[in-house]
């Protein structure tokens, strides 16, 4: 990708981008569920929509920390063209995204909007770009990538298809997402409840051994965790473990 | 959970300084805020999570013991990324 080297990343027209949950975009990107689903997405528009002569590429973009990361594709080629389109921070699929809506450019060598951009797709045999958002209902921002060889790759009726695609893709991964971001929030919930176990014991054994008050406890292992630079939880099984051998203390916790 | 201001005027001005602070890092941060209650919470906070949210609006003070558990929870949590 030495087209997009050292290009800095900007935007378009500056507008500024809706802020995201990040932890569900992250989810996007890190969980092999919904990467494996969106590669599906891409393998199953390239290969009903390419016919002979007229190869489709697709890939899926997905906005992290707001910027656009390329994370599934129907193959290498649509994957470095994701790419050398993020590189440019501009694009017509990055456009769509930012849009909300379809975006068709029929014939790449026409087109005067993203000008270096277009120049380097052009350069790697492109002719013309499908981009379908993915509707996530601001859950994140995904959009559909398609790349044709030919001029007017696509038909209305190839469009009509993609779209329904996507919508389709989309109420599923608002699915997942859903499904996804509560589990975290549940696996959270148990490490927090297995974490304050462990500290309160050790409050409790600080406030016995210093004869103090609960806040003054809490400010002794504190200054222990800061000092040394241990997690506070680390502190308190520490102080747990001195007192009584105990290795192992468990909270249970269970839906 | 309001902390009480008896410590004088001058102390009020410290707590103030200090939620500044606390509240500018995690806009920084990436970390939801759901996510940092309950990090706070596991490590034996007691505010709850509409207090906390407040705090770090700069709606709210609460006690010395909470922001330095939320301090405490922000140093840890951003430990764990990267």
């Amino acid at each position: 990708m030495t087209a997009g080297e050292g290009q800095p990343f900007q935007e378009p027209d500056g507008q500024p981008l809706e802020d995201v949950e990040q932890s569900l975009q992250q989810l996007v990107l890190e969980s092999p569920d919904i990467k494996g689903f969106l590669t599906e997405l891409a393998i199953l528009a390239s290969s009903r929509l390419s016919t002979p002569g007229n190869s489709i590429h697709s890939g899926v973009t997905v906005m992290r920390h707001k910027r656009p990361k390329a994370v599934a594709a129907s193959d290498a080629a649509a994957k470095a063209l994701d790419e050398l389109q993020n590189g440019f921070g501009q694009g017509p699929c990055l456009t769509a995204l930012r849009q909300g809506t379809t975006l068709l450019v029929p014939e790449l060598a026409a087109e005067t909007r993203w000008g270096a951009y277009a120049r380097a797709a052009a350069r790697h045999g492109v002719s013309s770009i499908l981009a379908v958002p993915l509707d996530l209902a601001g859950e994140a921002e995904a959009v559909l990538n398609l790349y044709s060889g030919r001029s007017n790759g696509f038909s209305a009726e190839d469009i009509a298809t993609v779209e329904a695609f996507a919508a389709q893709a989309a109420s599923s991964l608002r699915l997942i997402l859903r499904i996804s971001q509560l589990s975290e929030a549940r696996d959270d919930l148990a490490a927090a409840m297995h974490s304050r176990t462990v500290i309160d014991m050790a409050v409790g054994a600080v406030m016995a051994q210093n004869r103090c008050d609960r806040e003054t406890a809490f400010s002794i292992l504190t200054r222990a965790s800061n000092t040394r630079n241990i997690k506070l939880r680390e502190v308190a099984r520490t102080v747990i473990t001195s007192i009584s051998g105990e290795q192992k203390i468990t909270a249970y916790f269970d839906e | 959970m309001n902390a009480d201001w008896t410590g004088g005027p001058d102390k009020l001005l410290e707590a103030d300084q200090q939620r500044k602070d606390v509240a500018r890092r995690f806009r920084n941060t990436q970390v939801p805020m759901i996510k940092l209650w309950t990090y706070y919470y596991g490590l034996g906070g007691d505010a709850d999570e509409m207090s906390l949210d407040a705090y770090l609006n700069e709606a709210l003070h609460l006690p010395a013991a909470q922001v330095g558990l939320i301090a405490t929870a922000m140093r840890e949590l951003s430990e764990g990324e990267d």
